[in-house]
């Protein structure tokens, strides 16, 4: 037999309101964490990466620019040394220059220049050693891309945190109106218990614990209702992941489900598995405070 | 022990006081009946004696404890040693009848298998052990009367109130509740007992409370 100390909490759609809360939390966690290795992998890309501009009208160019290329891979931090092609040049410039007429490259009396692309470890300065072999070369350091990529990163990542917060003040405050409601439908039973000489803590931990347990459900069908749009994620996350024996497709089986979700980031995974648990910390503090406050009214 | 020194009750939205300048003190172990017309304050007095109101003026001592100032704690702490039986029984008609008698002993902490062992007593004494796990709903008005009379008396109050307690029990029952009442105050309980039953009256002469209006009647206060 059960030890009845205090009414419970009635309430048949807390779990479900709790489900969505935490479908829609799962989404913008999965958005945030997408926004961030985005922003991230951009971002490191442009900090490390330096274009050199080397005008091809002047004296002995094409060796001067070999030099070039001999003084930088001989500094340290240098990773990768990408020369474009002129054809790849035109392609970049095209939209300035227009295409192309014939075999001629460029405007009339404009001839394109040679383009650098080196790869670096952050913190080198190349401008040094550039004006050194080449004083007429211009370099551009990607960095100011970097930093522009990171502060668009950070305010998406701004963006999705709005979105968690929203989501969890949201979820809060429908739990608080729900624990609310059922409180006051059962007035009479909450009041025959105080006036027996119950504590106010004794009958707002049990409505509490099945606030917290129900809500614990609830956080546990919005993660199965996650599932298929995180798998989905995975899957087309598939293509940039850095694993063998990835899925092609949409796995139909559990271990293929498995290899899939395998692909997203662990915090990703962890943020996801811990929302059930915090929905019922959600749900036990807000049950908490709601009927603590509600049987303040009573002598 | 109860003493009421100049003690007005009013209630919140209610623009006149329902209960005026009462003064009153039952020592320990006293019986009492409390008498008066319907709208006389019988009810207001009980409510503010089981401690579901706080007087809005005067000062009201119940087992030692000055109401008016007491904490939430020390409130709840007297409410475990008034047993009341209210007119309308208020039972949980969500919980079984066993659940509603075992409350008091459980909010004292007792163990189930005492628990479980008084109540079955209590309710066997009262001739309701066969409902023991029926909801009270399904329960006829006298036998959730005898209900309500087990959850207040099972945990041995030192202060028990009833109001109207044998308006739907049979003389018999009713005989033997005043029994019950008798040997509570030979235990040392004090005992009110809000009645319009002048039979019951007679047959257990005591000290009465006679209110009118909200106020009490001084002379009413004799056997």
């Amino acid at each position: 037999m059960s030890r009845r100390v205090s009414p419970g909490l009635r309430s048949g759609s807390l779990p479900l309101l709790v489900a969505l809360m935490t479908l829609l939390a799962g989404l913008a966690l999965a958005g945030l964490s997408g926004i961030q290795s985005l922003a991230e992998g951009w971002s490191q890309a442009a900090r490390s990466a330096a274009t050199i501009e080397i005008p091809t009208d002047i004296p002995n160019a094409s060796d001067r620019t070999e030099a070039l290329v001999h003084a930088l891979k001989a500094l340290d931090g240098v990773t990768n040394i990408q020369k474009l092609s002129t054809d790849k040049v035109q392609d970049l410039l095209a939209p300035w220059l227009g295409q192309p007429v014939g075999s001629h490259r460029g405007l009339p009396g404009l001839s394109l220049p040679e383009v650098l692309i080196v790869a670096h470890t952050r913190g080198i300065d190349l401008s040094a050693t550039v004006h050194d072999a080449l004083p007429e070369a211009i370099v551009q350091e990607d960095l100011q891309w970097g930093q522009r990529l990171e502060r668009l990163g950070t305010s998406l990542t701004g963006c999705a945190w709005l979105a968690v917060i929203l989501i969890a003040a949201i979820a809060t405050l429908s739990i608080g109106i729900t624990v609310r409601r059922s409180v006051a439908a059962q007035k009479r039973a909450v009041d025959i218990v105080h006036s027996l000489g119950a504590a106010d803590l004794t009958i707002s931990s049990h409505i509490a614990g099945r606030a917290a347990l129900l809500s614990f459900l609830g956080g546990v069908a919005g993660l199965i209702l996650l599932t298929p749009l995180t798998t989905s994620l995975a899957t087309t996350l598939s293509p940039f992941a850095h694993q063998s024996a990835l899925p092609a497709a949409f796995p139909t089986t559990l271990d293929g489900w498995w290899t899939t979700l395998g692909i997203l980031p662990p915090s990703l995974l962890k943020e996801l598995g811990a929302l059930p648990f915090i929905a019922a910390c959600l749900g036990w503090l807000t049950a908490q405070g709601v009927v603590l406050v509600w049987l303040r009214r009573l002598p | 022990m109860i003493r009421l020194r100049d003690v007005s009750l009013k209630p919140a939205g209610v623009g006149q006081p329902v209960l005026h300048s009462m003064t009153l003190s039952i020592p320990q172990g006293e019986f009492r009946w409390l008498l008066g017309p319907s709208g006389a304050g019988k009810s207001s007095l009980l409510r503010l004696l089981t401690l579901g109101a706080r007087p809005a003026s005067g000062q009201m001592d119940i087992l030692g404890t000055s109401v008016t100032g007491a904490s939430r704690g020390a409130l709840r702490n007297l409410r475990r040693r008034i047993g009341f039986v209210p007119q309308d029984y208020r039972l949980i008609g969500e919980w079984t009848v066993f659940d509603n008698v075992a409350l008091p002993l459980r909010l004292r902490g007792r163990s189930e298998r005492d628990i479980r062992q008084e109540v079955f007593s209590v309710l066997e004494w009262l001739d309701v052990a066969a409902h023991a796990h029926s909801r009270p709903t399904i329960l006829s008005g006298g036998e959730q009367q005898r209900v309500a009379i087990a959850r207040a008396l099972i945990g041995r109050p030192d202060i028990l109130l009833a109001d109207e307690p044998t308006n739907a029990l049979e003389e018999s029952q009713a005989r033997r509740l005043l029994s019950t009442f008798q040997e509570l105050i030979d235990l040392g309980t004090t005992v009110i007992v809000a009645t319009h039953n002048e039979s019951l009256v007679r047959e257990a002469p005591a000290q009465s409370i006679m209110l009118r209006d909200g106020t009490l009647d001084p002379q009413a206060i004799a056997p």
